[in-house]
């Protein structure tokens, strides 16, 4: 109702049950008063256009950048980043013997990594052991919420506990073998 | 676009032409901009309110069973790599192979699994397709290069422990 767009709501329920005498006058005042505020009469189909214009300003609430950092969603991700990691190094590697198996082939590779210093070769085995062995660890986690275990979330976190346990352990003795 | 409110210290006389002028330039303003400011996954979404929200067509290949196939699969790599690490990949080929096809299979699972929840088709209708058939070229171009080297080299296993003790 117009009336009520401009907050004239008030002084309509006055008007309403003001004496039946002055009440023709009274309405005029009220609709039309002594400041000049315009009222638009508006087909029901802008509504939309106005619905829209105001959710292109409508900001976004942050979200990522303010989630309290927590095992279970930082586990998550780990999960992804080191999958993807690891399945870009098969990839890249499939795809490079596809292009130049000479330059890719095994006997290359065995000896460019021999011929590297001793310090290299352990950080190398660290930073491809730890996300394989997180992934894995991880990825019996995911196995087991799908058969139904540990899905509350003490469960998830004492399983998630055990899964950092077992990467810390596992990565230790990859490298060491 | 219209507002909806002019606080113009106008006289009621001209009230009449204003409206008509308003109730047009409204009118005319909706059947443009409704349909033109729509931006897939932008704030402003297709069509009305009221508008029934559309659903994929519901499919159980790339529903259940593509669920049960990416667990069956994951499952199945357990065994395989705990027997790639105490067994050697020439001696078994035939392992060899399979834990180079389940592999590369789960990375293609997984792949895709990131670009429809990253970029999907929906929000991005040009650069969500792209990446997917890129991923399929990919995957098939990673098979045969696996092939080649399982083939014509010492194989996934043998490279891994190679390298690993070098």
């Amino acid at each position: 109702m117009m009336s009520a767009r401009i907050g004239l709501g008030s002084a309509t329920r006055r008007v309403a049950f003001a004496p039946v005498i002055g009440r023709n006058q009274t309405v005029l005042r009220t609709l039309i008063p002594k400041r000049g505020v315009q009222i638009q009469s508006l087909p029901p189909s802008a509504s939309e256009e106005i619905l829209n214009a105001q959710r292109l300003k409508r900001p976004s609430s942050p979200h990522f950048t303010i989630y309290q950092p927590q095992l279970t969603w930082l586990g998550s991700i780990a999960n992804r980043v080191t999958g993807g990691a690891l399945s870009a190094l098969l990839y890249g590697f499939s795809l490079a013997y596809l292009i130049a198996p000479d330059t890719f082939d095994s006997a290359h590779i065995v000896e460019f990594v021999a011929g590297l210093p001793d310090y290299v070769k352990y950080t190398g085995k660290v930073i491809l052991a730890a996300p394989f062995t997180f992934h894995f660890w991880n990825g019996l986690r995911h196995l087991s919420w799908d058969m139904g275990k540990f899905l509350s979330l003490k469960g998830a976190y004492r399983a998630g506990y055990a899964a950092l346990g077992a990467t810390v352990i596992s990565t230790v003795a990859l490298v060491l073998m | 676009m219209a507002s909806s409110m002019l606080l113009r210290s106008t006289l009621p006389r001209t009230f009449a032409s204003a409206t008509g002028r308003n109730v047009l330039r409204s009118a005319l303003q909706v059947r443009a901009s409704s349909t033109a400011q729509y931006v897939p996954g932008g704030p402003i979404i297709k069509g009305t309110v009221n508008d029934p929200v559309e659903f994929p067509h519901p499919s159980k290949v790339h529903g259940s069973y593509h669920w049960a196939f990416e667990r069956l699969l994951a499952a199945s790599l357990v065994p395989m790599t705990a027997a790639a690490f105490v067994t050697s990949g020439s001696s078994y080929p035939v392992l060899d192979g399979l834990l180079g096809l389940s592999l590369v299979m789960h990375s293609h699972i997984g792949f895709d699994s990131m670009v429809v929840d990253y970029v999907h088709k929906r929000k991005f209708p040009i650069i969500g397709p792209i990446l997917t058939w890129t991923l399929r070229t990919a995957t098939v171009g990673v098979l045969v290069g696996v092939y080649q080297f399982n083939t014509n080299d010492i194989g996934l296993t043998e490279l891994i422990a190679k390298v690993w003790t070098a």
